[in-house]
């Protein structure tokens, strides 16, 4: 170990082994569960609320304003020359585009 | 304590600033992200050293873990990046460590025995004790040093602007961080904690975005659309929109399209582009240059083979000659040397390489022959005799329409089946069905009921109308007839368009461009549509109204009096005017409000951190090292820009 450069500042410290790491929504539980007062701000109450405002429909290809939807591949389309291109697209692409808009089919 | 020189640590999960406190800009500022060379590499070498015998401690040593500056190649170790950071909270302490040693080593404390000054530390919104406690921990333990002092990033940033400004006391601060956007409502000068709001949606977001988009959008680059270029766009060129929908519209006209459209060079290489230039003939005269090449080698290769073998042969008929004229002894001992066991055995080998020889002599008198082989592959179908070369090709152009209506059919037919309700796939369902039926009755009979299917050859196409996936056999066919006809036409006639053509007459340059139009504002969109991205939180707008509503009538005019923009995501041009626009919407008719603007959007927390720490009050902000053995590791400091401390309630 002493080919290893040492940091002559350190001091021997190690946490705990279960500390190392903590996933945050593991943080998060448990700081809800230590029942505090309701009024005390935590990380997770700070969270921004539910938005209440229908999200607006774009085209996942163009990012223009979408009338319409494909119901085959639920994929959202401005015009006819996207449907077209639609036609042709391969499924792991049509797949990127729904997960980036956050859909998940019922289905699974 | 006031004597020390105090080290300030502006602590981002996008970027890592550090200087001391006294100085005009940080000494060092590194992207907060650290990466470990691949552990097979490292296996390699320790391999190789046992393997060697050698313990050279140059090679034992594990491989060193790089942080920030010093990954020489960032996109290179994309996959393998490590942060300590989970959004805006550090969660990972091993890799925290890390960081630090490589601050503190950065910051020349190698060599003393401890970090023996006073840190000022940024830390997130409401950071759970957990996290504070842990990170406590580290810097006092591990690195000995005297005192902290944890702050919010978005209030050394306000201090920072007040500094040549007058005071004041109320504001409301929006902070753009890299993986979390915060509304901060700031009251008599105290920070309102419980009614701050956190939006996750940050830089991050809006870069993986974009590269996301790219990528979808142009398949065939992607390798080429990295987040390095992707980071460079956003921070280069997007924009916010003041009205989204209106310059969505605007996309969405040709004229403005061709007008604004920016086009993305991709570094390209000029070699292999050439190559895909090239017409079929030099395309063809290179291969048959490759193939004489390689002929040749073989040929010389042949003809060293067949030396040895020839003096081979003399050695071996020399040692017949021997036995022949009866001297054995001699004979024995150069058998022995060239280990070969009996006489049948040398009789056999010198048969052999005979037979090698006659065979290799052979290959040399044909070897002509591969040149002729290409001629035939070269040679193109001629008209048959009797028919003019108009009236062949004309047959032919019938018979390649005919084979592209027959495939757009089956295509048309095929999708049709794809979907319910169509008359085509009903008629589908019904063909499978009275197949099913049949081959059911007769086994019920248990007698072999012979109806005849499959008698005549084209019963089994039914097989085909039913197949919904991929091409049969009969498309195949198709396919490579029309290659055929397509090649004739190619060849004889000049008029002939198969549509291959315009996509050769753009320049092989072209191909590598990204076209980025609408992007530059749908992309940072998602600060204020999270929706975009599927996140169903609200917008920066509905937030800032949702935050202001939390407060008296009164109260929420003194905060929009001072709307202060700050951090790396404030920079977008146009947010200022969009931020405008939605508090003119969602404020009272006639009343007034004003934005700011950091004038340092990345630096002015790390300088407002500064300011502090040359306070003559600063002393009262540190948490010593006596508070954290006194009272706790969770224990800090408030002061007026720092989170609200509430103990862990014991259970």
């Amino acid at each position: 170990m002493e080919a290893k450069p040492k940091r002559s500042f350190k001091r021997p410290f190690a946490f705990p082994k279960n500390c190392v790491y903590r996933p945050l929504r593991q943080i998060c539980n448990m700081e809800r569960n230590k029942k505090l007062p309701a009024d005390r701000p935590t990380y997770f109450t700070l969270n921004a609320p539910p938005s209440l405002v229908p999200a607006k429909k774009y085209s996942d290809i163009s990012g223009l304003p979408a009338p319409y939807a494909d119901p085959h591949t639920k994929l959202r389309y401005a015009n006819a020359d996207e449907y077209a291109s639609m036609q042709n697209m391969p499924s792991d692409i049509i797949n990127g585009y729904l997960t980036v808009r956050g859909y998940t089919s019922a289905v699974g | 304590m006031g004597d020390q020189r105090v080290l300030v640590i502006d602590n981002g999960s996008y970027e890592c600033r550090v200087g001391w406190s006294d100085c005009k800009e940080p000494e060092l500022r590194f992207r907060n992200v650290l990466t470990k060379p691949r552990k097979d590499r490292k296996k390699e070498a320790i391999g190789s050293s046992e393997g060697s015998g050698t313990t050279s401690s140059a090679v034992e040593a594990p491989a060193e873990i790089q942080v920030g500056n010093d990954i020489t190649n960032i996109e290179a170790v994309r996959a393998h990046l490590k942060s300590p950071f989970e959004r805006n909270v550090i969660t990972n302490w091993n890799h925290q460590e890390q960081i630090f040693d490589y601050i503190f080593t950065k910051m020349g404390f190698e060599g003393q025995e401890n970090i023996g000054h006073p840190i000022v530390l940024t830390e997130a919104l409401a950071n759970p004790n957990f996290c504070r406690q842990q990170m406590s921990e580290l810097l006092f333990e591990c690195y000995g040093i005297p005192a902290v002092s944890y702050g919010i990033d978005a209030l050394y940033s306000w201090d920072y602007y007040q500094q040549s400004r007058r005071k004041v006391s109320d504001a409301l601060i929006i902070s753009f961080g890299y993986s979390t956007t915060h509304v901060i409502p700031v009251l008599e000068g105290k920070i309102q904690l419980e009614h701050v709001r956190r939006l996750n949606v940050g830089g991050y977001h809006i870069i993986t975005y974009l590269f996301r988009l790219m990528q979808m959008k142009y398949p065939v680059h992607l390798t080429a659309i990295t987040i390095s270029r992707m980071e460079k766009l956003v921070h280069e060129h997007c924009h916010i929109a003041v009205n989204y929908r209106e310059e969505l519209v605007k996309w969405a006209q040709l004229d403005y399209y061709e007008e604004h459209i920016m086009k993305i060079q991709l570094p390209y290489n000029a070699v292999t582009a050439t190559n895909a230039l090239l017409t079929a003939e030099q395309k063809q005269e290179k291969r048959r240059e490759l193939a004489l090449r390689l002929l040749e080698i073989k040929n010389r290769r042949e003809r060293e083979k067949l030396r040895e073998d020839e003096q081979q042969l003399f050695v071996y008929n020399k040692l017949r000659q021997l036995y022949e004229q009866q001297k054995l002894q001699k004979f024995e001992r150069a058998l022995e040397q060239q280990q070969i066991g009996t006489l049948e055995e040398l009789d056999s080998l010198i048969a052999t390489i005979n037979s090698r020889i006659k065979r290799a002599q052979e290959r040399a008198q044909s070897a002509p022959r591969p040149s002729k082989q290409q001629d035939k592959l070269d040679k193109m179908p001629k008209p048959p005799e009797g028919v003019t070369q108009a009236d062949w090709l004309a047959d032919i152009h019938d018979k390649r329409d005919k084979l592209l209506r027959r495939k757009q059919a089956r295509q048309q037919q095929r999708s049709e089946q794809a979907k319910r309700h169509t008359h085509a796939a009903q008629e589908r369902m019904r063909i499978i069905s009275s197949l099913a039926k049949s081959e059911k009755r007769r086994k019920a009979n248990g007698e072999e009921e012979d109806d005849g299917f499959g008698m005549n050859d084209n019963d089994w196409d039914v097989y085909k109308r039913i197949n919904r996936y991929n091409d049969d056999s009969d498309s195949d066919a198709d396919n490579d007839q029309l290659l055929e006809f397509e090649k004739i036409l190619n060849h004889y006639d000049a008029n002939f368009d198969d549509g291959s053509v315009n996509v050769q007459a753009q320049s092989a340059a072209e191909n590598y461009q990204l076209h980025f139009g609408v992007e530059d504002i749908r992309v940072p969109e998602i600060l204020f549509q999270p929706s975009m991205i599927g996140c169903s939180e609200a917008g920066l707008a509905e937030l800032i109204a949702f935050v202001l509503k939390l407060f008296p009538a009164e109260e929420q005019q003194r905060m929009v009096d001072h709307v202060y923009l700050t951090g790396g995501c404030g920079q977008f041009r146009g947010l200022k005017e969009r931020l405008a626009k939605e508090l003119l919407e969602m404020r009272p008719f006639q009343s007034q409000f004003a934005i700011y603007e950091s004038d340092e959007h990345t630096l002015s927390a790390w300088l407002g951190a500064c300011v502090q720490a040359e306070d003559p009050g600063f002393g009262q902000t540190l948490t010593t090292r006596q508070d954290y053995q006194e009272r706790g590791s969770e224990f800090f400091r408030e002061h007026k820009a720092s989170n609200l401390f509430y103990p862990t309630p014991k259970d």
